[in-house]
């Protein structure tokens, strides 16, 4: 009843017009940098923590959220229209979207997925409040132990979802881990990997990295590209902006499944977005009674991933929420975000300050409301921003990220840093090696050594707590399975890398 | 992350060459080595063993396993690649010198913007560098470029002071 009365009272928070507005400032921002191809919500969220630094962490974090879940909508409109995701989960949208455009049925595709993005972004709002309580009281049994536990299965996870190559992305992982350990030990006070530069006592900042890694490098990739001469292709919009009854009628299940498997999907570390557009448009195509239009134009194909890869963003916060753990890229920029602000999220968050956890939530309910209508009647506004030249764009991104490394600290050093940053992430991106791992482990590095030691305090240097508990024995069994799971699915794979070749 | 596969269609008969083997060696060696340099970096960490019976250094030696460990896993990865003989996923042209010759260019320019951006200023330093790397990627729209250039340094200036983000003023008085 008294989360019921928190869960009410936070709609009073979010709609308060302070909070309106920056629930709108933060879902029209998501869906230029969904359409834009080349930064994602991970760089997005990041550029713009420097800029809130004089907010109250409330709107801030409910301008971050409507980010995340807004370049979910703006994605889609690229696919569909260039055939290039605007962020990588829009990847199968591209599919069976970019052939409908063709084919003059490109208002139904980006009528079909503004829809069904709005039905299971709402599903996948109302699974958190209904998840997160009872995932709250869990945690709140968590020591040290279990939280090790908890980030290690994280990483795997992430690390054998997040690409072809397991091994590449554990490196990217432990990579990032060992970066973390950089600055001063804040148990013993002793330096570790300074190098003698005293900017690197405090650790690198996390936000210089992601703006590196993902801004900056995205930067470099596409200049490399408009220096190949690549350039897409936009199909013009024509015909009404909306769908047939017929075609309405082949989409509301595949939105309604789409919305499920985005959502557990979602709660799931390591996974994200990607994993769950492909799986729903796997099963659309296998209940599918015409399969063979899939990769044709295929209305299924993309309500389907649309609405999971909306629904999977709502998911995503609730283990950030609950536990205090991202499960990818974009949830691990905005536990940084958290902690910047001094705040902690997890169990007792909820208990601490509901209104700030609810009002985040109810937050969302607004936000896709928003969303909708931006990406209905104005889509045409949004479809102009494909219409920049990338010459013009790319100086653009980095002048804004010059804006968000500097105006962190003010400190030069951490430009440079950040353009390290950048070139070391356009080499990791030109040889396959996934950047998300290495952004959750450099936010989760430091939290995780601290647990390591904690625990470890606790038991008189025996490793045996980390398998001293029923809830580490779990975590533990599912990192075993994450680290298998690519192994029992090669079938799925196969699959996609074949659609991958037709696409 | 799954990027476009634009490029990809564009192979070469160089690609063919298993490249990738070749990168993934390099990625290995390159392991290794930052592998030895953290575990010789590791011996420099002073000790003193206050408090927790761990200190400072076991968490890192952990770490440093665990990268030789996710080596050994790459090395697996390359070795069961190479005895199924799979079809080599198209390569990315990695080794086209002009190309990347324009990125190091774009690399020492942005440093060379750094440097000059607290002298300078915000708004100047990066309208004069927003300008070159237009008038390179976006060639011939002077008129655009220099417009564009002015007014975002401008307008951001002006939104970032406002938002109370700090950003060198440099040459111009306000």
């Amino acid at each position: 009843m008294e989360t019921l009365t928190h869960i009410l009272n936070g709609f009073s928070v979010c709609l308060q017009p302070i909070n309106l507005w920056y629930t709108f400032v933060g879902v029209f921002l998501g869906t230029i940098i969904g359409v834009l191809p080349g930064i994602g919500p991970s760089a997005g969220i990041a550029l713009l923590i420097p800029v809130t630094y004089g907010m109250n962490p409330t709107s801030a974090l409910i301008m971050m959220a409507g980010i995340y879940y807004g370049t979910k909508y703006g994605g889609s409109t690229t696919a569909i229209l260039i055939n290039t995701p605007g962020e990588a989960a829009s990847v199968m949208t591209a599919i069976d979207g970019y052939q409908m455009a063709k084919k003059g049925r490109g208002g139904a595709a980006l009528a079909i997925s503004a829809v069904g993005s709005f039905i299971a972004g709402t599903l996948g709002v109302v699974g958190l409040t209904l998840f997160a309580v009872p995932l709250t009281s869990m945690a709140l049994k968590f020591g040290p132990a279990e939280y090790f536990m908890l980030m290690f299965f994280a990483m795997t996870a992430v690390s054998t979802l997040a690409g072809k190559s397991p091994a590449k992305a554990m490196i990217s992982t432990i990579l990032g881990l060992m970066i973390s350990t950089i600055g001063i030990d804040l148990q013993s006070g002793q330096p570790r990997y300074t190098m003698g530069v005293p900017e690197l006592q405090d650790g690198v900042g996390f936000v210089i990295a992601v703006v590196g890694l993902f801004a900056i490098s995205e930067v470099f990739t596409q200049m490399e590209d408009m220096t190949k001469g690549v350039r897409p292709e936009i199909i013009k919009l024509e015909g009404k902006l909306w769908f047939t009854r017929d075609e309405w009628n082949r989409s509301v299940m595949p939105i309604m499944r789409g919305g499920i498997i985005g959502f557990i999907i979602g709660v799931l570390p390591g996974a994200g977005g990607t994993i769950a557009s492909i799986m729903s448009y796997v099963w659309e195509k296998r209940l599918s009674k015409h399969p063979e239009q899939f990769g044709e134009g295929a209305i299924e194909g993309v309500a389907g991933p649309e609405a999971a890869n909306n629904s999977d963003t709502a998911g995503a916060l609730v283990p950030l929420l609950t536990l205090g753990i991202p499960g990818g890229g974009a949830t691990a920029v905005m536990l940084g975000a958290f902690i910047m602000y001094g705040i902690q999220p997890g169990p007792m968050l909820f208990q601490n300050r509901p209104d700030l956890v609810w009002g985040l939530v109810d937050s969302m309910y607004i936000g896709n409301i928003m969303l909708l209508i931006l990406n209905l009647p104005l889509i045409g506004l949004f479809v102009r921003l494909l219409y920049i030249p990338g010459g013009i764009l790319m100086p653009l991104i980095m002048g804004i990220s010059t804006i968000g490394l500097y105006g962190i600290n003010g400190n030069p050093v951490e430009l440079y840093i950040g353009l390290l940053f950048g070139i070391l992430g356009y080499i990791f991106r030109k040889v396959d090696i996934p950047v998300a791992p290495m952004v959750l482990s450099l936010v989760l590095g430091g939290m995780m050594e601290q647990s390591f030691r904690q625990a470890m305090t606790i038991s008189g240097a025996n490793p045996k707590i980390f398998v001293g508990s029923a809830i580490c024995l779990v975590l533990l069994a599912l990192s075993v399975l994450s680290v298998a799971l690519p192994f029992l699915l090669p079938r799925l794979k196969a699959w996609r890398e074949g659609s991958d070749a037709a696409a | 992350m799954f990027r476009p596969r634009v490029r990809d269609n564009e192979k070469d008969a160089l690609a063919e060459e298993h490249p990738l083997v070749m990168v993934d060696r390099i990625i290995l060696v390159c392991t290794l080595i930052v592998a030895a340099v953290y575990f010789y970096a590791t011996t420099l960490i002073p000790s003193l063993e206050i408090g927790d019976p761990l200190g400072p250094k076991a968490f890192p030696r952990l770490l440093g396993i665990s990268l030789l460990l996710a080596a050994g896993m790459l090395f697996l990865e390359m070795w069961k690649d190479r005895k199924t003989a799979a079809p080599q996923p198209a390569a990315p042209d990695l080794w086209d010198l002009a190309h990347l010759r324009v990125l190091a260019a774009v690399a020492v320019w942005t440093a060379v913007y750094y440097a000059g951006l607290e002298t300078l200023g915000y708004v100047v330093a990066s309208a004069i560098y927003l300008f070159a790397l237009m008038a390179w990627f976006n060639r011939g729209k002077w008129v655009a470029n220099a417009l564009t250039a002015v007014l975002y340094s401008g307008g951001s200036y002006i939104l970032f002071v406002k938002l109370d983000v700090n950003l060198p003023k440099g040459v111009l008085p306000f």
